[in-house]
């Protein structure tokens, strides 16, 4: 099926004009946060900053707590993630081999936990929180995002380890291996690719969040995370957009930067639970 | 393995059709039990963080609580924050913008989805890195998202009304989050660009499982694109597409931080959705029976909406 050369022009044209609509926002955050504060307002704007500006961002590490934001939604990030893999990689294994005949309730349940209105859980969780002294402590944060992340990952994990015949078990344990040997020495390396996009998702989940943040942190400017951070701060920096854009490039850089790695392995997990 | 070399006990339930239990561990009974207990840490996490609070806001949702606090046991129960919600202009007020929301960011998101993975579904080269860029926005967190259109829409400098004045679309320049329909357009805007990309990694694993057998039996018979599409591609794809328009409906649906730092719900309430509306109460006002009460309507609402799309589509989604 050979494409006549109109075709493919229009195809190639297509996809750019689309990569470009798409991606101008990312392109505006770096062109402005490059800008000089005298050419943010010029007219008509600058679509390449003539004199770009890296001390913006020494600028930004030094007046803000950027750094100890990114690093407080790291370690929630890491954590979170942490929890919600150990615990979806279990459930999602029972899932797929010991309870074959509930799957399908399974996936009601997960699309139940994806109808509770977060605005909604977070009434009674600041007051949990608040009678467990976690107010303004990051573990209140790690443990909600974990909660959050682990129903679709378990759906997620549960679509890959089906896709692991059961063979592969019973021979390692023929050759000796207990079941949670065949689990950690077999499937799970099998399942890498799947644990990668699955880890990836619950990352950027947690990296995301905003709602639990604010309502649990806001008193405790130590444990803010990026976002939290951010949203303040443009609060008080209204105008200095170059300040702002710069801020926001780097809350999104390590989130971008894995998907940019991972992002072949994401396709097929995200639809493994459900495109059967 | 012992009882590979054992007889198998008459009394083994023959019930079990997949060979699973009986070969693996000691009996069957065993296996069961390793089964529930890979479940514990997933169930004690929910049943911690999602179902006890759920209950418990159902709970507050018929006290008359002013203050984030636990000890309202002590007062009786009422249903004075429902009789209140129901005859709130605000509360109907927001019911529509929920909906309207939905209607529009759900169907625009699906059809750029669609268009988005079928684009790069092509043979063309650089294909692969075609796709990663036109899902970035997936992985940008929603508030980084929201500020920076915050600068994109603004009214004197933004780019976005410098581009369409000189487009000749506008005459003036928009105020974009001071007037309803802007705002309404602006939060719609966002939404879309933060939500199509989910839609079209997941249509395009679809699209990536359809063999090409089919379209090249299709080509044989004579069958042109469009042909080809709506009775190949369309069909295959069903289970997926059933499958965003579930998550996506409930996104936009439930989604707070959009909204939160675009608008605040506001002017005037054009923007202020059901989830917008319930945090308000709770974190700005303190009224968390009467929040409570609202979320609890939201979440009646979510479930009827996803049993009424799962009904839809149920063949294709589980």
């Amino acid at each position: 099926m050979k494409r006549k050369l109109w075709q493919s022009i229009l195809l190639y044209a297509t996809v750019i004009v689309a990569c470009a609509v798409v991606l101008f926002p990312v392109y505006w955050m770096v062109v402005t946060s490059l800008q000089p504060p005298g050419s943010l307002r010029a007219y008509p704007p600058h679509f390449l900053p003539p004199d770009p500006q890296w001390q913006t961002y020494i600028r930004l590490f030094i007046e803000t707590d950027i750094l100890r934001w990114m690093a407080n939604s790291a370690i929630v990030a890491v954590a979170a993630t942490g929890i919600s893999m150990v615990a979806a990689v279990l459930a999602g294994y029972s899932l797929s081999r010991y309870q074959t005949k509930s799957s399908e309730n399974v996936g009601l349940f997960i699309l139940m936990s994806k109808m509770l209105p977060a605005t909604m859980l977070i009434i009674p969780l600041f007051g949990i929180m608040r009678s467990l002294g976690l107010m303004g402590s990051l573990w209140s944060l790690i443990f909600a995002h974990a909660t959050a992340i682990v129903p679709f990952a378990t759906w997620m994990l549960k679509g890959y380890f089906d896709s692991i015949p059961n063979e592969l078990e019973q021979a390692a344990q023929v050759d000796g291996c207990t079941p949670w040997g065949a689990l950690f020495r077999v499937i799970l390396p099998v399942a890498a690719p799947g644990l990668a996009a699955t880890s990836l998702y619950g990352f950027v989940l947690s990296w995301a969040d905003y709602l639990f943040a604010r309502t649990f942190l806001a008193n405790n400017a130590d444990s803010w995370t990026v976002n939290l951070g951010i949203a303040t701060f443009k609060g008080e920096y209204q105008t200095d957009w170059n300040l702002v854009m710069a801020a926001s490039l780097l809350a999104a850089l390590p989130i971008m930067i894995a998907y940019l790695f991972l992002q072949r392995f994401l396709v097929g997990g995200m639809t493994a639970g459900a495109g059967k | 393995m012992t009882d590979l070399t054992q007889p198998r006990p008459v009394t083994a339930p023959v019930r079990r059709s997949s060979g699973l239990f009986g070969i693996d561990l000691a009996s069957p009974r065993h296996a069961r039990k390793l089964g529930y207990l890979l479940l514990l840490p997933a169930v004690l996490l929910i049943l911690g963080i999602l179902v006890y609070p759920m209950l418990l806001a159902i709970e507050i949702s018929f006290h008359d609580v002013k203050f984030a606090t636990l000890s309202f046991g002590a007062s009786e129960y009422t249903l004075k924050n429902y009789v209140k919600l129901f005859a709130s202009s605000d509360f109907w007020n927001a019911i529509g913008v929920s909906a309207k929301l939905l209607v529009v960011v759900t169907s625009i998101s699906m059809l750029v989805g669609l268009g988005a993975a079928l684009l790069v579904n092509q043979q063309f080269r650089g294909r692969g890195v075609a796709r990663m860029l036109i899902a970035l926005p997936w992985a940008i967190p929603e508030v980084v998202a929201v500020i920076t259109w915050l600068w994109i829409l603004d009214a004197s400098f933004g780019v976005l009304n410098w581009m369409l004045l000189k487009l000749g679309v506008i005459g003036l320049p928009i105020s974009w989050l001071n007037q309803p329909l802007p705002a309404f357009s602006a939060v719609t805007m966002v939404m879309v660009w933060k939500g199509f990309p989910f839609i079209s990694i997941m249509i395009l694993a679809g699209l990536q499982s359809i063999p090409e057998e089919y379209y090249q039996a299709a080509r044989v018979d004579g069958a042109n694109v469009w042909k080809r599409f709506i009775w190949i591609t369309l069909p295959c794809l069903m289970p997926v597409l059933g499958v965003s328009l579930v998550l996506t409906v409930l996104w936009v649906f439930r989604d707070f931080s959009i909204i939160n730092v675009l608008t605040g719900g506001g002017p005037v309430g054009a923007t202020e959705t059901l989830a917008i509306m319930t945090y308000e109460e709770a974190f700005s006002f303190f009224r968390m029976g009467y929040a409570s009460a609202l979320g609890v309507v939201t979440l009646v609402i979510c479930a009827l909406i996803s049993a009424f799309l799962v009904k839809k589509t149920s063949h294709a989604v589980f």
